[in-house]
């Protein structure tokens, strides 16, 4: 399949069939999904489901024992984490993101430290500080003394540098105040209708993360046990209270 | 007093020295987290690199650049062959293995060139300089020496803080993880790490080796004495490194000069113990738990 300006139909984001493990544990045991470009897909299940893994599956960091995974048509599949990262999927992982000992624009900087030319890369700078203000007020501060939401738009912001073509986050709520976690629900979705962002999320929050997402998956001990629109997932009260707690 | 000052000014150039192969520590602590117990054995080895050219070329200079080359070089071939492997694995193994690697490079150097002290050629005059009639107790290449190591230090500080190339190598240092999710080739500067610990090294070798001779075992002190630097400044820190050189040479220099010299690598040692147990961490270092 050629790569270059994805098709209608091709999605952003494929992943077939794979199985993934750590020694003789296996988290994944055979997840298929597709990500439309454009959409936010909400991943949900239990702790154990595999939801961390299926991310660190697709960013290179476990290599799969099966199956295939492709961005716009291209194989990912047994490419390295940086390089995956240069091909175009940004992923936020979860709490350990920020490199403290740097500045906050630093971190902002080496998100974009690959792309080629200075400009591009002087304007990624200038653009996120457009976007998230309270950045650009902190940029000389070390990245070590913002608080956790703070962290957590740095690292978004930090990933949006290299304008990803999908962009996977893993528990962007996790450890937030209730209020804080609707601000970033609130960005993530602007990002989607503002930019055209793909998004892959990870959450243990089923609620916030079905109210933003266009589709949700639910995973369950490794497989996916549902995948719909994500207003007929949240209607589902049986799947609800079996798998998502609430 | 005029005995203190040039008690003084002698400790700074010695110190030097010792910040030189405490800033190769630091590189490669930073960046892979195993002590290099070779570092010495590298800077004997380019340093005799330095000597056959010096040797076939009668150009001090010419043997001056190819040490710090070969420097750059044999650092970058370490890490990818024999430090590689040892990576993210137990610490006890990289100990091995730069401890074999110190073996093999002073072995090594035997066989090639054979176990005699050469003399190694100043890059200035060794005389001392004078204040009017008042001797100051350094020689012009002493001020190099001084001089050389600092423009490296410096060098090394504007590297890390201005260029891309170093905030990705501090990236990749810091925290890894983070630093591949974000496309940093972290194999790539934990090899650029090595090579530039190595020409540092090498420069520390090229600079001690007038005082020293040189022969297979001749950085094993110098060695200690830079380990000993590193661990006052404590290895995370670049500015502890050379402030940690600086302070060892000069108490040391206080040592040798009111003491007596046969004391100097005793106090050396006790140094190292005094403050392993006391501030394990280093004076300097900011100790800051990480957050990985």
């Amino acid at each position: 399949m050629p790569v270059g300006r994805p098709m209608a139909d091709q999605p952003a984001l494929a992943i077939e069939d794979v199985v993934a493990g750590y020694g003789g544990v296996l988290a994944l045991r055979g997840v298929s999904l597709s990500v439309r470009p454009g959409t936010i897909t909400a991943v949900l299940g239990a702790n154990g489901a595999g939801k961390t893994t299926l991310l660190t599956t697709i960013s290179g960091f476990v290599r799969p024992r099966q199956g295939r995974i492709t961005l716009e048509g291209a194989d990912l599949t047994r490419r390295r984490p940086e390089e995956i990262a240069r091909a175009g999927l940004a992923h936020v992982p979860e709490g350990q993101g920020v490199i403290t000992e740097l500045t906050v624009e630093e971190n902002l900087r080496l998100g974009a430290l690959w792309r080629h030319g200075h400009t591009g890369r002087a304007e990624a700078l200038a653009d996120a500080y457009r976007r998230f203000p309270l950045l650009a007020a902190a940029r000389d501060r070390s990245a070590g003394t913002l608080s956790g939401g703070e962290r957590q738009i740095l690292v978004i912001a930090r990933a949006l540098m290299a304008r990803p073509r999908v962009l996977l986050l893993d528990e962007p709520s996790l450890g937030l105040a209730p209020r804080i976690v609707a601000q970033v629900m609130g960005l993530i979705r602007r990002l989607r209708d503002e930019t055209g962002l793909t998004v892959l999320l990870v959450e243990q929050n089923a609620r916030s993360a079905l109210g933003i997402a266009d589709r949700g998956v639910v995973l369950n001990l490794g497989q996916v046990v549902a995948a719909e629109d994500a207003a007929v997932l949240a209607a589902d009260v049986g799947l609800r209270k079996h798998y998502l707690g609430f | 007093m005029r005995e203190f000052i040039q008690f003084t000014l002698g400790g700074i150039s010695f110190g030097m020295i010792y910040a030189a192969i405490a800033l190769s520590l630091v590189l490669i602590w930073r960046g892979t987290r195993i002590l290099n117990y070779s570092q010495g054995a590298m800077a004997m080895f380019t340093t005799y690199v330095a000597f056959t050219v010096i040797g076939h070329t009668g150009n001090y200079w010419a043997g001056f650049a190819a040490a710090l080359a070969a420097g750059l070089l044999l650092g970058a071939v370490i890490e990818r062959t024999v430090i590689r492997p040892v990576e993210n694995k137990p610490p006890l193994n990289a100990v091995v293995v730069t401890i074999g690697l110190l073996v093999f490079l002073e072995g090594l150097a035997g066989i090639i060139y054979g176990g005699q002290y050469r003399s190694f050629p100043p890059a200035f005059s060794i005389t001392g300089l004078r204040a009017g009639s008042v001797p100051l107790g350094v020689s012009s290449n002493d001020v190099f020496v001084a001089g050389a190591v600092l423009a490296a230090a410096l060098g090394l500080a504007l590297l890390f803080r201005y260029t891309s190339a170093g905030l990705r190598l501090r990236a990749a240092a810091f925290n890894a993880y983070a630093a591949r999710l974000l496309g940093v080739r972290v194999g790539r500067m934990l090899t650029l790490g090595w090579a530039l610990a190595g020409l540092i090294g090498a420069l520390a070798g090229v600079l001690v080796s007038p005082a020293t001779f040189l022969y297979p075992a001749s950085m094993d002190s110098i060695f200690v004495l830079g380990f000993t630097a590193a661990v006052i400044g404590g290895l995370d820190s670049p500015v502890g490194a050379v402030v940690g050189g600086l302070i060892l040479g000069v108490a040391l220099n206080y040592v040798g000069g009111y003491l007596g010299s046969n004391l100097v690598p005793i106090f050396g040692l006790a140094a190292l113990i005094v403050i392993l147990m006391i501030r394990p961490s280093g004076l300097f270092s900011v100790s800051t738990s990480r957050q990985v």
